[in-house]
């Protein structure tokens, strides 16, 4: 009986947790769906309409917000990144999880560094010198400083998938006649490939999620939509439907990655430091 | 001129880290040869293969194959195929992609039919045809040992690199599968190094074995030579079950051989130095019964040579192997173990006399063993 | 001995000779070249992280200057940009804030995530259904959360005082205050990282040996017991990384109080990254602006090296433990 009650009361206190959880969540898309007129003067009960997502997508409201530019901006500097540190990082966690050497001990820890560094000590002197360079509010510009986010984690997380893997299947490939090149295309790089896109995906979200770079390094051309999303808080009537609407519509796309890569989760987001 | 060895090894040294994997290892195999390698596990084996098949760098010494320089030389280039302890199989892929790899490389290309017809053959060879389209995550060890070996076997090479190739499998298995490997026709005709660290299997498979320890080859030669003139108690002790029976004693002014509490003595027909500390070595199979004795201690039945020596003892304990039976026999402060049909073991009893025989040119003598380092056998 | 080698014939065998076991030159690399090797495949790294570097390079030699917007021909101070930030008794208060919220962030964080992990460890029905949706909060960019609580926290028509009107604790002014606006951002922050913590937990409770458990259960211990002898102590690394991840990161807050609170009111929020901000991009004091991050970034790192060893001794501790 008393096991009944803990095991009641325990499911309970989750219960309570997953509404402080959700709730927030579940408020934004009832403020979305409020029009404007009765904004301020309903809680739960009101007429819903999808007017503020036709404002967001479409016209901007009556400062003209472009959100959808934002969004593609977002798309575009964030797969960018991850394509850059993919390209870059993939060799480079081959190397230091195959050899070791001070080259790569060194990169690693100046990566993991960077993980922890306050993002406003490179973004201010970078503020400075994208000015000078004709990179401030470009993609090349916002693709180069994202590089501080998703190279790190693509390099110490796929150098932990290549220590997992056995030396001996690349040098069995080489024993059967492949060069080391094809031994890394063909037998490593398809055995990590789950890890692949796991990670690719957690860089992808991180990317989108940030805020420091866009706000400082871009004005309107590349901004995206996690600065965008506060604009429609600007001006003399703050637009709380929109800005719920276009939050709604930014965490979209992170979201649903989300979902399809949970169980790779612990072992990106430690760093590596644990695995599932 | 005679021909180039197939492998040889010149004084290769390997060192990872602080642990030093091979201290100097020569090796030749000749071509076609079946060569075994034996040695305790860390013995450096697996090493000297990686070696030879360019996976790893020597830090010095030098690596040829067919009397060529191997220095720098790629594994894509050296043309041996080595079958890894952990099989080293490609786990996404099937049994048939895993043995096709060989034959998709651009080394070893063949077009898809060819490949199709040759896979077939060594899969049937190797009693797998049917397992062909599995996943290898989903075969049985043995199964997985079959499909790395065939790998190995599907391709032409230079030479074999067999690492443990049957020390995954349970007994029966492993048994039938050394009666089988001989037998097929290309490990035949193929320069062979197999390594392993079951002597049974050595004898029974190397055309020469090698014996390993500590990243030096301590002797090669053929199974004769190493059972009959191992080069030091480690090899001695390396061949044979039950064990090589050790015993420790000295020489004595007359050149023979004494135990320490001096219960008896043995003459010897090899010339030591009087006083030497020693080892005489004797093999449980070589030691025959006499039957009850009367006393403890020695009676040399004769001194001339060919004569068998005889020993007396109490019996300690017996145990049954099958048709034959180990008896272990206390002489002194010494135990002395033989191995006897069973039917000459029926009336022993423990704490009773035996008298025992031990033919003089079985005896082996050793130097007695230092620190790190097995006494060697004295020789004339 | 020679460093090339000549071409070699190959034994080939059967059905396979003359198709893959040809004549073929045997190539000798160079030592020199293969000890390259993996250098060559850091090398992009190594230029990019050069890339990264060199505004922080660049960052750290502006701090001896007072460059400014106002003033675009610096002079040579030294370290009088420094001396000034020790010398302000804002930086001092803004440091306050800084650790009062790493501090108050992670400690919620790991109190309510492990007790999260614990309950979902259960894996009641409840449990499995909600476990599925933990990670939601985490993924939602930490701006656009701010955003969202900033819209529930607004005193006159936010839903939070709305839900609290019953009770009689309608008005209450969130973000209004200074004590309310910093615990509103630590709520928020908790809100977001709770997951983070959550699912490192549950992870290292779900790589625990079962046997210590059995042997308890078997001796009749009590859950209590079971939890301060087996559970924590056995947790402790896992939750360790959890903690060090989440006390870092909390101090370099920056989206949720730029979004939430930008500081205010007065400077009860002004967190360290907020002022820096406000001093290099609002006032366009690059050099002071900066200087305040160096600081910022060198206490961190110092503090990241504390945790690490401290981690690392642990993380041993935890391995020798018989499992």
């Amino acid at each position: 009986m008393k096991r009944r009650v803990l095991a009641v009361a325990a499911d309970l206190a989750l219960i309570l947790y997953f509404v402080f959880a959700l709730f927030p969540v579940a408020w934004m898309v009832i403020l979305s769906l409020k029009p404007t007129n009765e904004l301020f003067s309903t809680y739960f009960s009101f007429s819903p309409t999808f007017d503020s997502y036709r404002t967001v997508l479409g016209a901007g409201g009556d400062q003209g917000v472009p959100f959808v530019r934002f969004f593609v901006n977002s798309l575009v500097v964030s797969v960018g990144a991850v394509a850059l540190s993919l390209a870059i990082g993939l060799p480079a966690a081959y190397a230091a999880a195959r050899w070791r050497f001070r080259g790569s001990e060194n990169l690693m820890f100046t990566l993991l560094s960077f993980r922890f560094a306050p993002e406003l000590t490179v973004v201010i002197p970078l503020f400075v010198l994208y000015q000078k360079l004709g990179l401030f509010d470009t993609y090349v510009g916002m693709v180069w400083v994202l590089q501080l986010v998703t190279l790190p984690l693509i390099v110490w997380i796929m150098r932990s998938y290549f220590s997992d893997l056995s030396p001996e299947l690349e040098q069995a490939a080489l024993l059967d006649g492949y060069t080391r090149k094809q031994a890394f295309f063909k037998v490593a790089l398809p055995l990590v490939k789950p890890g692949i896109a796991a990670v690719s995906l957690l860089a992808f979200i991180f990317a989108w999620n940030n805020f420091v770079f866009p706000l400082i390094l871009t004005s309107s051309n590349a901004q995206t939509v996690t600065v965008g999303a506060l604009s429609f808080l600007g001006g003399d009537r703050p637009k709380y439907n929109l800005t719920a609407a276009a939050a709604l519509v930014s965490v979209v796309p992170p979201l649903l990655l989300a979902l399809t890569i949970q169980r790779y989760l612990v072992r990106g987001l430690s760093f590596g430091a644990v695995k599932s | 001129m005679t021909r180039p060895a197939a492998i040889g090894l010149r004084s290769v040294h390997k060192r990872y880290g602080k642990s030093t994997a091979l201290d100097g290892l020569d090796l030749e195999v000749a071509e076609g040869e079946f060569f075994c390698l034996l040695g305790p596990s860390g013995a450096g084996k697996t090493t000297t293969l990686k070696t030879i098949a360019g996976l790893e760098e020597p830090d010095s010494g030098a690596v040829e194959l067919g009397g060529v320089d191997m220095a720098g030389v790629e594994p894509y280039d050296r043309g041996v195929a080595m079958c890894f302890e952990s099989y080293a199989l490609y786990p996404h892929r099937t049994a048939y992609d895993n043995l096709a790899s060989p034959l998709r490389s651009p080394r070893h290309r063949l077009p898809a039919h060819e490949a199709r017809e040759r896979i077939g053959d060594i899969a049937e060879l190797l009693g797998i045809g049917a397992l062909l389209d599995r996943p290898v995550g989903r075969l049985s060890n043995g199964q997985r040992q079959r499909v790395a070996l065939g790998r190995v076997l599907v391709r032409p090479a230079r030479a074999f690199l067999l690492d443990e190739p049957l020390s995954h499998l349970d007994a029966k298995l492993r048994q039938a599968m050394r009666a089988e490997l001989r037998a097929i026709g290309s490990v035949r005709r193929t320069t062979t190094l197999y390594v392993t660290h079951d002597s049974v299997e050595a004898l029974a498979l190397g055309d020469r074995i090698g014996v390993i320890r500590d990243g030096r080859m301590v002797q090669t030669g053929t199974r004769e030579e190493l059972w009959h003139r191992p080069y030091d108690t480690f090899v001695a002790r390396s061949f044979g079950r039950p064990r090589i029976n050790l015993l420790p004693g000295t020489v004595t002014a007359e050149g023979h051989f004494r135990s320490p509490d001096g219960a008896y003595e043995l003459p010897l027909t090899v010339p030591a130095p009087p006083g030497a500390a020693v080892q005489l070595g004797v093999r449980p199979r070589d030691i025959g019964l006499l039957g009850p004795g009367k006393g403890s201690g020695v009676e040399p039945a004769g001194t001339d040579r060919g004569t068998a020596l005889e020993l007396t003892g109490t019996v300690h304990v017996s145990e049954l192997l099958g048709r034959a039976t180990e008896v272990t026999v206390r002489i002194g402060g010494q135990q002395l173990s033989l191995v006897v049909p069973r039917a000459d073991a029926a009336g022993l009893r423990p704490d009773r006399p035996v008298r025992l025989s031990v033919p003089p040119e079985s005896l082996l003598l050793f130097e007695a063993d230092r620190p790190a380092r097995p006494g060697r056998r004295i020789s004339t | 001995m020679s460093g090339r080698a000549s071409p070699v014939p190959e034994a080939g065998h059967g059905a396979a000779s003359g198709t893959g076991a040809g004549k073929r030159a045997v190539r000798a690399v160079p030592a020199w070249r293969r000890s390259l090797r993996p250098y060559l495949l850091i090398v992009p790294a190594l230029l990019l992280t050069g890339g990264i570097l060199y505004p922080f390079g660049l960052g750290l030699y502006y701090t001896v200057f007072d460059f400014a917007a106002s003033k675009p021909q610096p002079d040579l101070v030294g370290i009088e940009n420094y001396r000034r930030i020790f010398a302000q008794s804002s930086f001092w208060d803004s440091a306050r804030v800084t650790v009062a919220y790493a501090v108050g962030a992670a400690a919620v964080e790991t109190v309510l995530g492990v007790a999260v992990a614990l309950l979902l460890h259960r894996a009641s029905f409840v449990g499995r259904v909600l476990e599925k949706i933990l990670i939601l909060p985490l993924m939602i960019a930490p701006v656009i959360a701010a955003i969202m609580w900033k819209l529930m926290l607004q005193p006159s028509v936010g839903v939070i005082n709305h839900l609290l009107e019953p009770f009689g604790l309608g008005g209450v002014q969130w973000t209004d205050t200074p004590t309310g606006a910093l615990l509103s951002s630590i709520a928020v922050d908790v809100w977001v990282y709770t997951p983070f913590v959550a699912i490192l937990a549950l992870a290292g409770l779900r790589s625990l040996p079962v046997s210590p458990f059995e042997a308890a259960a078997v001796d009749g211990a009590g859950w209590w017991f079971t939890f301060r002898r087996l559970t924590l102590p056995m947790l402790w690394p896992y939750v360790l990384v959890a903690v060090i991840f989440r006390f870092m990161d909390s101090l370099k807050v920056f989206d949720i109080i730029y979004a939430l609170t930008e500081g205010g009111p007065g400077d009860s929020t002004m967190v360290l990254q907020i002022r820096a901000y406000l001093e290099a991009i609002r006032f366009q004091r690059y050099s002071f602006g900066i200087s305040y991050m160096i600081t910022l970034w060198a206490a961190v790192y110092l503090v990241t090296m504390v945790l690490v060893r401290y981690l690392g001794r642990i993380q041993n501790r935890a391995s020798e433990v018989p499992g």
